[in-house]
């Protein structure tokens, strides 16, 4: 049983969107990580994502931002920093 | 199909060549200049000749196939020999030494004009020719914008060669693997870089395609082409082939320009560049079959 807060169902569909994942977006663990083990993306995929979250809410993930990791650590964290400093 | 014994293999193979030995070397081979440091290989190529037998397997799988007749002892000599000559010059392009070389490019005219008007190209490399060459051409002479990504092992003993010579040049890797590797690569591309990748290995993990290559079949990977078709950024392919004395003939040939890589197309456009660029890397091999150098069967698990 997943539960995801309604931003958090957003964003999964995003990602399920943006790199044609197989796993519904309902299904993403909010708290596995999405890089490598759990959820199985590659840094390819990560970028997809992270271009799709550009379009789409006008968030940059910027290059240098040694907090990426912590970012890309889980849906849910991704799902905060996007609300976080959303323009769109 | 996403490769893991190839590539797994590959990275398991002991590493010849610790940092003492590494600095050893440096400090002789600028000591005692090019010539002189040349004339010291011949006993160190017959040690490592005679003394790795993995390494002399995988260059005879190699040489037969890229002579297209059985690999002689001569052959793996002359195959062992350019390597080491190959990896003395690393320190002399690391440190600058245009001086020692007689580098002629070749086809850099279009890539000249990408450089110009400051668009960033995916320049894809291999393990066929001497990528320090190519470096050091774009860093010293061109003044190219360079940036590289590099899996860990590869990124940690670049990161060692450019601190024993030239720390100046660590800020161009990218490590691979990580999360946000490729955002910080497209930020790179964005700011007009061109950016060094692999197009004749896979790292563990990634996808990759069976390419006909010299013969055989050989997993590339997939990450090159999409890469550059997610950011739409040009493809230029790139070697730096050693032709003996002082010379190094450097190869570029624009691949494409952008890349185009609509997602619903992948599936099928994805396996047809990778096949071109192995058959471009086999016309290259073909030409100096001496200059490979990866002493790893590349083909020991693909049959």
């Amino acid at each position: 049983m997943t539960l995801h807060t309604p931003f958090e169902a957003e964003i999964a569909r995003l990602i399920v969107e943006s790199v044609n994942l197989e796993t519904p977006a309902g299904e993403i663990d909010p708290t596995a990580p999405l890089y490598g083990e759990g959820l199985g993306l590659d840094s390819i995929d990560m970028l997809e994502i992270s271009l799709a979250i550009g379009k789409q809410y006008g968030v940059a993930l910027r290059a240098d931002d040694e907090a990426n990791r912590q970012i890309f650590a889980s849906l849910r964290n991704l799902a905060q920093h996007v609300e976080r400093h959303r323009e769109k | 199909m996403r490769s893991t014994s190839a590539a797994g293999a590959w990275r398991a193979a002991p590493e010849r060549g610790s940092p003492l030995l590494l600095r050893l070397m440096i400090g002789v081979a600028r000591r005692l200049g090019r010539g002189a440091t040349r004339a010291l290989l011949p006993p160190i190529v017959l040690y490592f000749l005679a003394c790795s037998r993995r390494a002399r397997a995988a260059s005879r799988a190699w040489l037969t196939r890229a002579l297209g007749r059985p690999a002689t002892l001569v052959d793996l000599y002359r195959h062992f020999d350019t390597f080491a000559v190959t990896l003395l010059d690393r320190v002399y392009f690391l440190a600058g030494r245009w001086d020692c070389f007689d580098v002629r490019l070749h086809g850099d005219g279009p890539l000249r004009a990408i450089v110009a008007r400051g668009a960033g190209c995916v320049l894809l490399g291999s393990h066929l020719g001497s990528f320090e060459a190519l470096r050091a051409a774009a860093v010293f002479s061109a003044h190219w914008p360079l940036a590289m990504l590099m899996d860990n092992a590869n990124a940690q003993k670049a990161a060692r060669a450019f601190a024993a010579v030239n720390p100046a040049l660590a800020g161009m890797i990218i490590e691979a693997g990580a999360p946000d590797s490729l955002i910080r690569a497209k930020a790179r591309l964005d700011a007009g870089a061109l950016l060094g990748i692999l197009g004749d290995r896979a790292r563990p993990g990634d996808r990759t395609v069976p390419c006909p290559f010299l013969g055989a079949t050989m997993p590339f990977p997939e990450a090159p082409y999409v890469i550059a078709g997610v950011l739409g950024a040009p493809v230029v392919l790139c070697c730096a082939l050693y032709r003996g004395g002082r010379r190094y003939d450097l190869h570029f040939e624009v691949f494409r320009d952008p890349l185009v890589l609509p997602r619903g197309e992948r599936a099928t456009m994805l396996p047809a560049l990778a096949r071109e660029y192995a058959a471009r890397l086999e016309h290259y091999a073909r030409s100096a079959p001496y200059n490979w150098f990866n002493f790893y069967d590349v083909w020991s698990d693909s049959r």
